[in-house]
């Protein structure tokens, strides 16, 4: 959760940089709930982005989403229907990090209680977001410092997973995807592309190892 | 942005986030999937938080930002040492600033 608010302030004072209310910055980041996209979000509007733009890079950013509802699709099989839309209406990067982890290694866990982690992390991000839109620009930190949070949280949910040749593989794939991708002019769309391409050379690379048994 | 149009862009969005957050997890929920598919899902958040590192540590403009890769490498050493999210965020954050200072 502290790492929600680390995150979450400087990305409401973001927000406040383009008129967004504390009020909304906490509805916006409760709904969203994204911080690729609202740190996205933040950064178009105040280069003046026409908003048909401002809709497609933020929308195509979240499709990383799809991956992730994929994967946890498993362990939501024997949910009631409205607590599985609640869980998967507030899965993002980190919470979906930690449940899968948990899911994985522990046969304790379940959607109830990662559905309480995915509401309470939503919370924290919300409030840590309305707290920084009401301070705004009293906290003078650089704009590429406050969103270096989030690559950090993202390295330590990489660094985090459990690493093999296949693991190494995937990894490997997805950033070369992502550079190439980027470098084509892919924009947001890059990173499911480079996640997709990640997961094949996997896959491939599981194959000439014979399966991977267990990769779950 | 004018008032309308934050309203556009919210809705619109928004109905693009929950479709992908939902329709897959209701689409595969309670199906029996293959040994294939299960090892394809297994990889995505290996696949995925790299896709992610690799997107913010790489500009196709700018390249890639040497006190980002310093920084990231020393979160990783925090990562592997604390497993914390937020001690990796906020040496990320004080990293890159200093070495931004420095460099």
């Amino acid at each position: 959760m502290l790492g929600y608010v680390a995150i979450g302030i400087p990305c409401g004072v973001m927000a406040a940089e383009v008129d967004v209310s504390p009020a909304a910055a906490f509805l916006l980041s409760a709904t969203f709930y994204s911080g690729a996209g609202q740190f996205m979000m933040a950064s178009l509007a105040l280069a003046g982005t026409p908003v048909a733009s401002m809709i497609a890079s933020v929308a195509l950013v979240s499709t990383r989403q799809l991956l992730y509802s994929a994967a946890l699709s498993p362990y939501a099989s024997r949910a009631p229907r409205p607590l599985a839309l609640l869980f998967a209406a507030t899965v993002t990067d980190e919470s979906f990090g930690v449940n899968l982890e948990r899911f994985a290694s522990s046969g304790e866990w379940d959607v109830p209680r990662a559905t309480a982690v995915n509401v309470l992390s939503m919370l924290s991000w919300a409030g840590a977001n309305a707290l920084g839109a009401a301070v705004g620009p009293a906290l003078a930190i650089p704009t590429a410092v406050m969103s270096f949070a989030m690559t950090s949280i993202f390295v330590c949910l990489l660094a985090g997973q459990r690493w093999d040749r296949v693991t190494a593989v995937v990894a490997a794939a997805s950033v070369l995807g992502v550079i190439v991708l980027k470098a084509l002019g892919a924009g947001s769309l890059a990173v499911l592309l480079g996640a997709v391409l990640g997961v094949l050379a996997g896959l491939v690379a599981g194959a000439a190892r014979g399966g991977r048994g267990g990769a779950r | 942005m004018s008032r309308e149009e934050f309203l556009v862009f919210y809705l619109s969005v928004l109905a693009v986030i929950l479709a992908c957050r939902c329709v897959p997890l209701f689409v595969l929920k309670g199906r029996e999937l293959s040994s294939r598919v299960s090892e394809a899902l297994g990889l995505i958040p290996v696949a995925a938080f790299a896709a992610l590192v690799a997107n913010d540590l790489f500009d196709p403009v700018a390249g890639v930002s040497v006190p980002a890769l310093l920084s990231a490498a020393l979160v990783v050493a925090v990562a592997r040492r604390t497993g914390s999210l937020i001690w990796c965020a906020l040496t990320g954050m004080v990293a890159y600033a200093l070495l931004g200072l420095v460099m």
